[in-house]
């Protein structure tokens, strides 16, 4: 039973890191059906930022700032430099051209940070043990952000009138327009939240699972079959497509196989795709959650 | 089904695709034709190395590189080999063995090097030994798993066998009197066969291996791996693996507040471990070759003066210490130049020189070299260290 809680929450704070990574990918596709292969390096930039900052003495919270703003700041010049000036969008063309400025991501952080992993510093070092099941403060605090940022994601989608206007240029762009919706504004501002949800994951997951110029592909994996979970448009589904995924390979790895950890996440997406291409959570026959 | 339904489909779909293309164009492009070893007896000397400077072995071939260069730098300012100029290639094979494969073939047959030094793990070690052996190409591996020269004919290694370590580790266990072993072990080839050794030397002294957990060398949560290990309640826990998983390893153990003590393998002889399992290595046996705790030495050991120089040179140029892995490449290249300055670029007469290597004194021990080992170092080269204080030390009552 221990082992069972302690797996449990291992899988949920592990999680609650990809779930992040999945709001990216749904606040994007939301808007303009991009998809965006370059939220992962968000994650593992941020990361990275952040680590150099401490690294150079700058204190903790102010180096998390910087780094989520600067990855931020990214993510809004790449959306000008390469998804803006495209006449077109497809989403094909969204995959290949995000795919390359994933590639370039990576090899910038490769040249600049060098090939080794590194971890930030926990924003509250130590952990304690409750019922034999220990806990890290840092996993506390990666699920308490996640959940804050979550329900500020989906209240800014479904509750407010700006949210509701950015989904409406994904699901009637001419309509949208003839209302006075700006198209490029919303693509912009869906770029602005991803790259700050997704840098948010990179500074909360380094502190545990470290940090190195390649792991935002993994991370960008996972996030990515958590979002399809959802059916790469519902935050909620995205959150719940996180943890699910994060407890399932907990507990494959604990009770079946440490070699199968990795398989989960693509037995599932095949699963998914094949028996509910809207996602597990929501209704075949309805567009949206 | 509506039809933002199958839009959804199509781009999970398409991004899919897409990923595993971005995978596969990794690994393409196959090295050029043929061309055979080079033994003309002018021109510049060529040493290739081949190392994991990026992926998961990254925290050993970045500091084998480092060593590498320096000494490469250092043999230039001589004048190279009897006066010809001597031109090191290095290769980076991502840590993968596909990777490694396809860097030998070049530096073989395109760049026809002397001599091969690499890669830094078995894995990819293992993949290049076929090439080395098919082309009769002179190759020391920096890598642990005896696999690599069993039996090998141009193959040569210079990191203390796995078999001589767990001899050392099988030893420590028995004067504690611990029989039982639960061990957390590298899934790829630096941890193959690691269990059944254990099993199989430690069966004098009645001690043998109750639970084997597997871990991918770039793994980051270890918490299912350290849960089986605790339900197994062994005597003693071991870890094999490298820096930083075999940290985080470290460092999932003690958070879980695992009270049996534990051993780690040679492969974590840096300042990443160090850094990646912080407190959590307290107290860790590990047994590591000597020049990490080189100014603990007592004056009279044989290679006290050469790790010294080595680590003044290298701290010099760097501005942080070698770790092991350094010191494996720095063996590698002596015994790779030594090899160059007896015999010339001739691939047999290499070959036969590094075979009868005795008494090489390096940095991770004295070589001896047979016809049946082509390793050639014993459990000698290897001291059992633990963490104080987040440095390395010595363990008391061992040293030898």
């Amino acid at each position: 039973m221990t082992d069972l809680l302690q797996l449990l929450f291992a899988g949920l704070s592990q999680g609650a890191v990809y779930a992040l990574v999945a709001i990216g990918f749904v606040a994007i596709f939301t808007v303009s059906g991009v998809i965006n292969l370059a939220q992962g390096e968000f994650a593992a930039l941020a990361g990275l930022v952040a680590i150099s900052a401490v690294g150079s003495g700058l204190p903790l919270l102010a180096a998390v700032v910087l780094a989520v703003v600067s990855v931020a700041l990214v993510a809004v010049i790449m959306e000008r430099l390469v998804i803006f000036p495209v006449k077109r969008m497809t989403t094909l063309v969204s995959l290949i051209l995000t795919l390359g400025v994933s590639t370039g991501l990576k090899a910038l952080m490769l040249l600049v940070y060098g090939p080794n992993a590194e971890g930030l510093t926990p924003l509250t070092p130590g952990g304690f043990s409750v019922a034999g099941v220990s806990i890290r403060y840092q996993e506390l605090w990666i699920l308490l952000i996640a959940g804050i940022v979550s329900l500020a994601v989906y209240w800014f989608y479904e509750r407010t009138l700006a949210g509701k206007s950015l989904r409406a240029c994904a699901e009637q762009p001419v309509a949208a327009r003839l209302v006075g919706i700006s198209l490029t504004k919303a693509s912009l501002i869906s770029f602005l939240i991803a790259g700050t949800v997704g840098a948010i994951a990179g500074v909360l997951a380094s502190p545990i699972f470290f940090t190195s110029w390649e792991s935002g592909l993994t991370l960008g994996l996972k996030g990515f079959v958590a979002a399809t979970l959802g059916g790469l448009i519902s935050v909620r589904g995205a959150v719940l497509g996180g943890l699910l995924l994060g407890v399932l390979e907990t507990l494959t790895a604990g009770y079946i196989s440490t070699g199968l950890r990795d398989a989960v996440a693509f037995l599932l997406l095949i699963i998914v795709l094949v028996a509910r291409p809207a996602g597990i959570f929501g209704r075949s026959a309805e567009a949206r959650v | 089904m509506g039809r933002r339904t199958a839009t959804t489909r199509t781009a999970a779909l398409l991004a899919a695709m897409t990923l595993s293309l971005a995978a596969c164009a990794e690994s393409d492009d196959g090295g050029g034709g043929g061309g055979g070893g080079s033994a003309e007896e002018t021109g510049p000397i060529k040493i290739g190395a081949v190392l994991d400077i990026t992926g998961a072995g990254a925290s050993l071939g970045v500091p084998e590189r480092q060593a590498l260069e320096l000494l490469a730098g250092q043999l230039e300012e001589e004048g190279g080999i009897d006066g010809r100029e001597v031109e090191l290639i290095i290769e980076d094979n991502q840590s993968t063995e596909d990777g490694a494969a396809k860097a030998m073939n070049k530096l073989v047959n395109e760049d026809e090097v002397d001599i091969v030094l690499g890669a830094s793990r078995t894995g990819p070690s293992l993949a290049m030994r076929p090439i080395a052996e098919s082309t009769e190409t002179p190759m020391i591996s920096l890598a642990a798993n005896q696999a690599i020269v069993e039996g090998s004919e141009w193959v040569f290694k210079t990191a203390q066998n796995d078999r001589v370590v767990i001899e050392r580790m099988i030893d420590y266990m028995a004067e504690q009197g611990w029989s039982t072993i639960g061990l957390a072990r590298d899934a790829s080839g630096f941890g193959e066969g690691v269990a059944e050794m254990f099993d199989e030397i430690g069966a004098e002294q009645g001690i043998s291996v109750v639970a084997t957990e597997k871990f991918a060398p770039d793994a980051t949560d270890f918490t299912a791996q350290m849960v089986n290990l605790r339900n197994a309640g062994a005597d003693v826990n071991v870890i094999w693996g490298i820096p930083p998983a075999a940290g985080l390893a470290q460092r999932a153990y003690d958070q879980l507040g695992i009270e049996t003590p534990v051993m780690q393998s040679h492969g974590i002889g840096n300042q990443v471990f160090l850094d990646t399992a912080g407190d959590a290595a307290e107290g860790m046996v590990a047994p590591l070759g000597r020049l990490v705790v080189a100014e603990q030495l007592p004056d009279d050991d044989p290679q006290k003066e050469i790790i010294t120089t080595f680590i003044d040179d290298y701290t010099a140029e760097f501005g942080a210490g070698p770790s092991t892995f350094s010191g494996h490449a720095y063996d590698a290249w002596q015994l790779a130049v030594d090899a160059l300055r007896e015999e010339g670029t001739d691939p047999q007469a290499i070959r036969d020189h590094l075979e009868s290597v005795t008494d090489f004194t390096g940095i991770s021990g004295v070589f001896t070299m047979t016809p049946e080992d082509h390793a050639g170092l014993s459990k000698e080269a290897l001291a059992l260290v633990t963490v104080e204080n987040g440095q390395w030390q010595l363990v008391p009552d061992q040293g030898d």
